[in-house]
């Protein structure tokens, strides 16, 4: 089954460059649909009730006999909800497209359902290679998106949005090395997978929880240095804004939906159980980096005025709850920090899709030329200003869920003083702290809203005006004609679904929080054994006594 | 030694392995000298043939040396090997004197960085 | 007084069947309550139906009425069965749905639960019985008020205005801190699109974002105080919280006494609370909040949204019990008497109407958070509870005067208004409202403001700091208030008939379209009455002048809303006479709730308790201040009478004028807010600007740089070593050569 879902965007690839450039649109959007089937399928037939186990695995040997490498799929509950995302967002982001890309439409389309691809196969992966090889293949589709398909600064954007990514994973690739060479050399066999090359998570898991302190420390960092720099943390977050500037509408859809998703899910999956003693004594260190993290790009928000970009910051901003969250270490943090992941790919993919809809009308994203929309396009105001409060955190809808808890595991991580507290690296201080950034989004959140969609109506020069239907853009909007003044039904029914997920969300998110309890408990189950062995501090001048030792 | 001595072999028989590789080593040197030191083309051309025969030599030598047929072997295939390269060699340099109307290597540097 | 009591038809006075004591089981509520907070919000969809099929007609108007309606004859309905027509004898919870559940442990304080459930006290339902029968109320009112946006705005306006109901429901009625959370910042965002209504307006739009940013700078305070709660006690739901709070243990059973989160958590609400009810520092967005429809001002702005901080002071009174300091309630108190001062001085020079109006809420709100402070809940929502009828009323007044006179709101340029012809009942509704603002003797808003200003002398100042100052400076207040109340009533409603109509009335038929280069409007006016005045006049017609204009009188909607109101105004004074031992019907209420019990309240009756009173001047507050407080109202109207209606001629003028020029610049300067905002643009909003251009560079220049930097280095080796490529076939012979001889030198040297 999880198979089938990879090959379904392959074969779907591979169609579209195949026909004629004027059936590219029909197939990949068939293709995107039977990929969204799929996932949903694979939703359906994952068993919930045990969703911190992982289900539907099928191993593969890829080179036979003594020593040969073999790799494996299977999805827990975490995983299949970011695939359900990545389903969802896949049809989403080819229907948006429609009229957007005109020139080259085959390989435009042929690229995006490739990139489902990877993205999939991450979430899927049960060994560092198939995780590897998706992690990094990922790189390839995005890179010829923005580079063709992108704005004036496309082919700058699409180099540093590249090399950036790719070197940071370089060295998790040498943490990940480290891992498998430690586990075949320095484990005394035990027929369960050390002391042999093998490539598999779950053994490799157990085997780098027996590094030592200051090895833990420094897979840490190589693993951080992919991770931060693909989720993106401060201050490795520089190649997001450009690359979203640039990218085509649906680039930065999966951009912000799944790409970034995949350093968080890494951070999840590898860092916290692969490295937990590090992670404990570093903990504190990298959350004083997300706080940072979120009030400096919040502040940067502000002042930018292109809306694009403005939305690229707020992921940086945003992406800080979610790994303050993570490294609470705590099950509300993760919890909260793995529906923040959810929500940020629902409601930021959405608001690029705005954003992307304002663009297609009036080729400038700029604020200065644009305001006061909502005399222009009530409908896209209604769902421009859903979803920049679903950004916001707005209590009933989704962001507000994943938010509320990122903070509250951060300021109870460590919080021992009360019996709703737990043990843990953080404390009040990064929680409060850190809630101040729900300030800093409202402001710059409002600030854009009160600009482009609310306020005196402004348009570009040449649009608009007593008359302006909006005909003078329509020849190059594509084979489907001129766009509506308002939004189109594609273009409604795109956002549709995820305007009704993000209330769903919003208002019943038990159906995602009880299916988090189990898979987010066994994750952090290393963390946990590691804290009731040493106390932070004590591990933390460990590693500092045995890195100075060096 | 009269003549029939040495079509015997009698002198050839007295030169040892390091008289051969003397000689090679000899037209090696000669062969770089003239690489480095001349601009025509056809000199310079001849000079890494000169080199070529150079090794070709101290490939026989060893060959026989060691009693077997593996300096033969490769001699062989080099000077086919070789053979063509002249061809298309030579062919480049008509192509580049038709170009420029000169012979001096000097005179091409578009591979400059 | 006590006679009155007596004639009073005894049928309310029935006493519960059990007081709630602490520590009560909760039991589980009929589960139709729901119906409460979901009605509004299945209205609010219905509006949004009608906004998709481009409904134009004022169909929206009548679904939110007959929604509105329903949702308080629920209340009702869940108040009588739970022990109406009293107050309600204990707590019950009926659940709705499971909302957020996480749990990481079988233990006390490990699992995050907040369903959205309804907590039903008496305190809850005195609240909500208010807010859903003031709802629909305001909702017919305005059906005709916003009459002109039919096919426009209008669907747009009831979906938020019945959207805003459902959000009050929730914080109101939620049985836990988030789901009160969702109802707060709920409440905020309908604030938000309702003041930014007229969304063309750059004001309205600017006051709308105003009062949002500074309400979730309260909300932080909030978002704390749920987190402190929860790690404290271990749960964020009501009834297991009270239980604890009463037992004074926290969630490990540890005694909470003395504790760091005893001071704090009642720090971190209070904060929260100074948001939404607009207190010092944070009061700046209300006035500005006028820019929304006045129906909007009237319901959200006036009688129940800004209530809300003083809903969760009540609601969490028990914790701010535990503090033996009573630091929280100290400062609530004193900032509470603070801001009624202030607002009370800004209110005195302003010349909008409306902004008068909301000022003086302002005020008002802050005799609550006194009250509040002083430990009389109960003074407080009784307050609440006068506050809300009067305060709407005079709301809608000024509205009508607005709907009538093209928006005009300056006090300066109308006169005489209640006596033209059909503005009898607005002139009668306004009178009522002033007398109750003023605190006129046996208007509701004179025993409610009384109770008040007993309390901050009788509370020891032992126990809150500076309790007796407090009640001077509200006396003060109390003038003032007097006196800027009738200087309105004086000055609008009363003397020679004249009258200027607003701006919109000569702008009117520009508004209907505004191009790009057409700056839509500024100032202070309503699209709505544009509209309205250009449909009323002939078509075209633009007046440059008020000449032709005749102002426009409220109709039957309008009229009978008002009336209402103003008989409910006057009723409202004589729940005060039932259940005298709790003071008054409000009284029993909130004394029937978590908001009294373990409290210092108790101390009512207690004869032995009663000699540690504070005193008034050697008096007993509680009979001396009936006097005092209605002396001090009527002087202040006295004042008024003689600086504004003896001997006034015009509308422009008054004998008021003469005083300003020994006064010197101060009048100027609390018109002008005492540079309130001024002082927050220099001191937070500029700084932060600067600092996120700062940062802004440095992401490019440093942050970026580095990384560019780091880029430019292969670059920079590939520029310096590619001189050795020159293309020359020589020069690589050589470099071949010379590597040759390299390395046989190297084999050498090694061999």
């Amino acid at each position: 089954m999880l198979l089938a879902t990879l090959l379904i965007p392959v074969v779907a690839a591979l169609a579209v460059a195949a026909a004629p450039a004027d059936q590219a649109r029909r197939i990949a959007g068939a293709g995107s649909l039977a990929f969204f089937g799929a996932t949903l399928i694979l939703g359906a037939m994952f068993d919930w009730s045990r969703s911190a186990e992982f289900q539907m695995a099928s191993w593969f040997a890829l080179s036979a006999g003594e020593g040969g490498v073999t790799v494996g799929l299977a999805v827990d509950g975490v995983s299949t909800m970011l695939i359900l995302l990545t389903g969802l967002l896949a049809p989403l982001c080819v229907f948006g497209s429609f009229t957007a890309v005109s020139d080259r439409p085959r390989t435009f389309f042929a690229w995006l359902i490739a990139l489902q691809a990877p993205m999939a196969g991450v979430f899927m992966a049960r060994d560092i290679i198939t995780f590897y090889f998706c992690f990094e293949f990922t790189l390839i589709p995005m890179f010829v998106l923005i580079a063709l398909f992108g704005s004036s600064n496309r082919r700058a954007a699409s180099v540093k949005f590249f090399l950036y990514t790719f070197t940071g994973s370089m060295m998790t690739l040498a943490g990940l090395v480290y891992i498998v060479w430690f586990n075949a050399t320095r484990l005394a066999p035990d027929g369960a997978g050390a002391g042999a090359w093998t490539f598999a998570i779950d053994t490799l898991m157990r085997a780098s929880r027996s590094m030592s302190g200051s090895e833990q420390a420094w897979v840490l960092l190589a693993m951080m240095a992919g991770f931060a720099v693909k989720t993106p943390l401060f201050p490795v977050h520089t190649w997001l804004p450009l690359a979203h500037t640039e990218a085509p509408t649906a680039g930065s859809v999966v951009l912000a939906g799944v790409l970034l998703k995949l350093g968080t899910y890494g951070l999840y999956r590898f860092v916290l159980p692969f490295v937990p003693e590090a992670v404990v004594a570093w903990a504190p260190l990298i959350g004083v980096i997300c706080v940072i993290g979120i009030l400096y790009a919040g502040l940067i928000c502000w002042v930018q005025r292109d809306v694009k970009k403005l939305v690229a910051y707020s992921s940086v901003s945003h992406l800080g709850f979610c790994v303050l969250g993570l490294f609470a270490l705590n099950a509300v943090g993760s919890a909260g920090s793995v529906l923040y992941m959810i929500n940020h790919g629902l409601s930021t993919g959405a608001l690029f899709f705005c954003i992307g809809m304002i663009y297609e009308r009036y080729h400038t994203r700029s604020m200065q030329e644009l305001g006061g929309l909502a005399a222009r396009m009530p409908v896209w105001a209604f769902f421009m200003v859903f979803f920049t409060l679903s950004s916001v955190g707005l209590p009933g809808l989704n962001g507000f869920i994943g938010e509320i808890m990122c903070l509250m595991g951060a300021f109870q991580s460590g919080a021992t003083w009360g019996v709703g507290g737990t043990s843990g690296p953080l404390g009040p201080w990064f929680g409060g702290v850190a809630a101040t950034g729900m300030i800093v989004s409202a402001i710059y959140l409002l600030y854009m809203v009160g600009k482009v969609v609310f306020g005196p109506l402004k348009e570009p020069h040449g649009h608009g005006g007593a008359h302006g239907h909006g005909h003078g853009h329509a020849k190059d909007a594509g084979a489907h004609g001129a766009l509506p003044v308002d939004l189109s039904k594609r273009e409604i029914a795109v956002l549709t679904p995820l305007a009704a997920l993000c209330l769903v969300l919003g208002l019943y998110p038990v159906i995602a929080l009880r299916p988090l309890e189990a898979p987010v408990a066994a994750n952090l189950a290393a963390v946990e054994a590691v804290r009731s062995v040493v106390a932070p501090a004590e591990a933390l001048a460990g590693v500092e006594a045995e890195g100075a030792g060096r | 030694m009269d003549l029939a001595t040495l079509a015997q072999g009698g002198l050839l028989h007295q030169a040892t392995l390091t008289h051969y590789l003397f000689v090679s080593a000899a037209m090696f040197a000669i062969g770089m000298i003239g690489f480095l030191t001349r601009r025509n083309l056809i000199i310079m051309f001849l000079c890494t043939e000169l080199m070529f025969q150079a090794a070709g030599l101290a490939f026989i030598a060893f060959g026989r040396h060691h009693l077997n047929f593996s300096g033969d072997v490769f001699v062989i295939f080099v000077l086919t090997i070789a053979a063509a390269e002249a061809a298309l060699a030579l062919a480049l340099v008509v192509y580049l004197f038709r170009r420029k109307e000169t012979l001096d290597a000097s005179e091409w540097a578009e591979l400059r960085g | 007084m006590d006679a009155i009591a007596t004639i009073l038809p005894t049928f309310l006075a029935a006493e519960p069947a059990g007081a709630h004591a602490p520590g009560a089981q909760v039991g589980s509520g009929p589960p139709w309550a729901i119906l409460i907070p979901l009605l509004p919000l299945l209205a609010s969809a219905l509006c949004g139906v009608c906004a998709m099929l481009r409904v134009k007609s004022k169909a929206p108007a009548f679904i939110v009425v007959a929604m509105l309606g329903a949702s308080f004859l629920a209340t009702a309905a869940v108040w009588l069965q739970g022990g109406g027509p009293g107050p309600m004898a204990g707590a019950s919870v009926a659940h709705g749905w499971d909302w957020i559940q996480f749990a990481w442990g079988d233990g006390p304080g490990q699992a995050l639960i907040a369903n959205f459930s309804l907590y039903l006290d008496s305190l809850t339902l005195l609240w909500m019985l208010f807010v859903t029968g003031l709802a629909t109320l305001i909702a017919l009112y305005a059906s005709e008020y916003m009459s002109h946006d039919v096919g426009q705005g209008y669907n747009r306006f009831f979906a938020y205005f019945a959207l805003f109901v459902f959000a009050m429901s929730c914080l109101v009625m939620g049985d836990n801190l988030l789901m009160l959370f969702l109802g707060w910042e709920g409440v905020g965002l309908c604030s938000y699109l309702l003041i930014g209504y007229f969304y063309k307006k750059p004001s309205a739009v600017a006051a709308a974002k105003k009062a949002f940013i500074v309400n979730r700078i309260g909300d932080l305070g909030l978002v704390l105080g749920v987190f402190t709660t929860f790690v404290t006690f271990g749960t964020i739901e009501y009834a297991p919280l009270f239980e604890m709070v009463g037992a004074g243990v926290d969630g490990s059973g540890h005694a909470l006494h003395g504790s760091w989160q005893a001071t704090w958590i009642p720090i971190f609400f209070m904060i929260g609370a100074f948001g939404k009810s607009a207190q010092l520092p944070l009061y700046v967005w209300l006035p500005d909040a006028m820019e929304g429809p006045t129906p909007v001002s009237a319901l959200i702005h006036a009688a129940t949204m800004v209530t809300a901080g003083v809903y969760l002071i009540a609601r969490m009174y028990p914790i701010f019990l535990l503090d033996d300091a009573h630091t929280a309630l100290t400062i609530v108190a004193w900032t509470g008497a603070l801001t009624a001062l202030l607002a009370a001085t800004i209110g005195m020079a302003q010349f909008d109407i409306k902004r008068i109006m909301a000022y003086s809420t302002v005020s008002q709100l802050g005799y609550m958070f006194a009250g509040l402070g002083v430990l009389t809940t109960t003074g407080a929502a009784f307050h609440v509870f006068t506050h809300a009828f009067f305060k709407a009323t005079l709301f809608l007044c000024c509205g009508a005067v607005m709907h009538g006179f093209a928006g005009q709101l300056d006090l300066r340029k109308l006169s005489g208004v209640a006596f033209m012809k059909g503005w009898g009942v607005v002139g009668v509704a306004m009178l009522v409202g002033c007398l109750n603002l003023a605190g006129f003797p046996f208007t509701a808003g004179y025993f409610s403001k009384d109770m008040i200003l007993a309390e901050t002398f009788v509370t020891p100042g032992s126990v809150i700091g500076g309790a007796s100052m407090v009640g001077w400076i509200l006396l003060l207040t109390a003038g003032l208030t007097a006196y800027y109340t009738f200087r309105v009533f004086f000055r609008v409603f009363v003397g020679p008939q004249m009258y200027e109509p607003g701006e919109e009335h000569g702008h009117a038929p520009h508004r209907h379209d505004h191009g790009p280069g057409h700056p839509p409007g500024h100032g202070e006016h309503d699209l709505a009455d544009a509209r309205d005045q250009a449909q009323k006049d002939e078509p075209g017609g633009a007046h440059p002048h008020g000449h032709d204009f005749h102002p426009h009188a409220p109709g039957l909607a309008i009229n009978a809303v008002l009336a209402i109101l103003a008989v409910a105004s006057v009723l409202a004074a004589l729940t005060y006479f039932i259940h005298k031992p709790d003071h008054g019907w409000v009284g029993a209420m909130v004394h029937h709730s978590t908001a009294h019990f373990g409290g210092l309240d108790a101390h009512h009756g207690d004869e032995a308790a009663h000699a540690s009173h504070g005193s008034f001047l050697g008096l007993d507050p509680h009979k001396a201040m009936y006097y005092v407080s209605a002396v001090i109202g009527m002087v202040g109207i006295f004042v008024a009478w003689l600086l504004h209606y003896r001997g006034r001629t015009g509308a422009a003028v008054a004998p008021a004028d003469r005083l300003l020029g020994a006064l010197g610049p101060i009048p100027r300067w609390a018109q002008q807010k005492w540079f309130v905002d001024e002082l927050y643009d220099f001191v937070i909003v500029k700084p932060l600007w600067a600092l996120s251009n700062v940062f802004h560079v440095i992401d490019k220049l440093i942050v970026d740089g580095l990384v560019n930097l780091a880029g430019l280095t292969p670059r920079g080796l590939g520029a310096g070593l590619r001189p050795s490529q020159n293309g020359l076939l020589h020069s690589y012979a050589a470099g071949m050569a010379g590597g040759i001889v390299f390395i046989l030198l190297v084999v050498w040297a090694v061999s």
